[in-house]
């Protein structure tokens, strides 16, 4: 039974989430990359582009909140697991209690969602700061929910296979951060050659970053979702297993 | 309550199990003896569901340990040889997560119950990054108590910890054998062994080389050891059967010498040539 198996492993993470918040070096480095992608791109490139007609700025604030859903529940997702799996050894009794692996998926996927959430809420209050003009879609905070959820679980699937903290930053530097450059966070997919759209077009982040400024479910949106959605029930699946078959 | 038949686990090339086999009766406190690397995590990450076995099988109360986890996981508390709290949780917290986790009823009255078992109530509320290295290993035992469970597997549990709180320790699992628990404890340290246990099993690099309570082992040897250092410098130890034996030894020596009880090292000596510790 999963039933409220999940609750106690969120409820953990909540609490050391509490307690992380009280630290100034917490909303520092969830914020920080953001807000100097905001300065450098938005504030200091802004007035100077527009993008498909509108102000810079109004294409390039939804891009960060994606941005910013997926480092945030990605990252701390990541590195708490592979800490809590190889250094705290916490994870154990996650693993001795009489739970479904699928209880611990849920607990930790929900709270990687919490912190991906409150990050972006951050960087969306900081947008509204910065521009008078920025319109939230529709589908903007679907997509936020289902980014949050994929990254979470892809954060998952990291802390359960990395075999140490090194490569916890290996995964970030070659997957994360080209996906947060070329994904369309900062400029259209179509302005990157030819020969690399594939790539790109095969990042999650990218259909997140088409869907989050979407009013509305258009065939090219639902292309996106469909992607989204595929892989956050490959990344789901991926993650429970990792966690069934751990074994020290 | 646990029956563990030719158990094996290798990491790379180093075989830590090789056909481990014992049984351990209800109620009963099993010790496993032996240096480090000898298996003794192995075996208990394995019956604790925590590490899959390459070979053989392990049954607690009936139940496979890798095939019916969930249920071996109800029945059992485990104190962990690596401290395994949440630092940046309160000593309450700790407890309510775990006891959430194991779905326990009343969680209020247990986790006072445990907490004054441990004399920690009173600290409930501070952060564990507080606590001494005595007062967080008393609160992982608390922590495996909190369950109720049937079987308590106990790594290592008074290492590091001073000869004082050892005593607490000890007392605490004395009285947790009292109300009927099966206790599987590992150790290197002799007394422990020789304090808690009714069957000690000897353990050397994955292999069980002795199985039987502490005096029967100790019987193989002889009740007592004449020790003296030779003309050559050399520790030399012998082994005498009752007291009598051991006085006449002494007065054919015209050296130092000292007569003590054999331990469990003296058997583990014997059995490999080497020490515990």
């Amino acid at each position: 039974m999963i039933g409220k198996a999940w609750y106690p492993i969120f409820l953990r993470e909540m609490l050391l989430f509490r307690r992380q918040l009280l630290r100034i070096s917490y909303l520092f480095s969830a914020m920080l990359i953001p807000i100097i992608y905001l300065l450098t791109f938005g504030l200091g490139l802004g007035g100077m582009v527009q993008i498909k007609g509108t102000d810079y700025l109004n294409y390039l604030i939804p891009g960060l909140v994606s941005l910013t859903s997926m480092m945030n529940s990605y990252t701390w997702v990541a590195n708490a697991l592979n800490l809590n799996r190889l250094y705290f050894k916490n994870f154990q009794v996650f693993i001795q209690a009489p739970i479904q692996p699928s209880a611990i998926m849920i607990g930790e996927v929900l709270a990687g969602m919490v912190k991906g959430l409150f990050a972006s809420g951050l960087i969306l209050i900081v947008g509204f700061i910065t521009t008078r003009n920025l319109s939230i879609t529709p589908l903007f905070v679907p997509t936020l929910l289902l980014n949050c959820f994929l990254f979470s679980s892809l954060g998952v699937i990291t802390g359960m296979i990395t075999k140490s903290h090194e490569d916890t930053a290996t995964y970030n530097n070659f997957f994360i951060l080209p996906m947060a450059f070329f994904s369309g966070t900062f400029f259209p997919v179509e302005r990157i050659p030819q020969p690399l759209q594939a790539v790109v077009w095969a990042f999650p982040l990218t259909h997140a970053n088409i869907l989050i400024r979407e009013n509305s479910i258009d065939l090219y949106a639902l292309i996106s979702l469909v992607v989204l959605v595929l892989y956050a029930i490959v990344f789901f699946v991926i993650g429970s297993r990792l966690i069934r078959d751990y074994s020290e | 309550m646990i029956e563990v038949t030719g158990l094996t686990k290798q990491y790379g090339t180093i075989k830590a199990l090789d056909n481990l086999s014992f049984r351990v009766e209800r109620g009963s406190v099993f010790g496993l003896l032996g240096p480090n690397g000898a298996g003794k995590t192995t075996t208990i990450k394995i019956l604790t569901t925590l590490s899959k076995p390459d070979g053989g099988r392990a049954f607690i109360a009936g139940y496979d340990v890798v095939e019916d986890s969930v249920a071996v996981k109800r029945l059992m508390g485990v104190m962990p040889q690596d401290n395994n709290l949440d630092r940046e949780l309160t000593a309450y917290e700790n407890l309510l997560i775990y006891s959430m986790l194991y779905d326990v009823p009343d969680r209020e009255t247990k986790i006072r119950w445990c907490l004054d078992l441990v004399d920690l109530w009173a600290r409930r509320n501070e952060l564990l990054m507080r606590f001494s290295g005595g007062m967080q290993r008393r609160l992982l035992i608390a922590r495996a108590l909190l369950t109720e469970p049937s079987v308590l597997f106990l790594d290592e549990p008074s290492i590091g910890l001073d000869p004082q709180i050892r005593r607490q320790l000890w007392d605490i699992i004395r009285k947790t054998r009292i109300e009927g628990r099966t206790v599987v404890i590992t150790t290197h340290y002799i007394e422990e062994a020789e304090a808690l246990c009714d069957h000690v099993g000897i353990l050397n690099k994955g292999v069980l080389i002795a199985l039987d309570t502490p005096d029967n082992l100790k019987a193989t040897l002889g009740e007592y050891i004449v020790e003296f250092v030779n003309d050559e410098g050399k520790l030399i130890q012998q082994m005498c059967k009752d007291r009598e034996e051991a006085n006449n030894l002494v007065l054919c020596q015209d050296c130092e010498v000292r007569i003590r009880k054999t331990n469990l090292e003296d058997v583990f000596v014997r059995l490999t040539g080497e020490r515990i510790e």
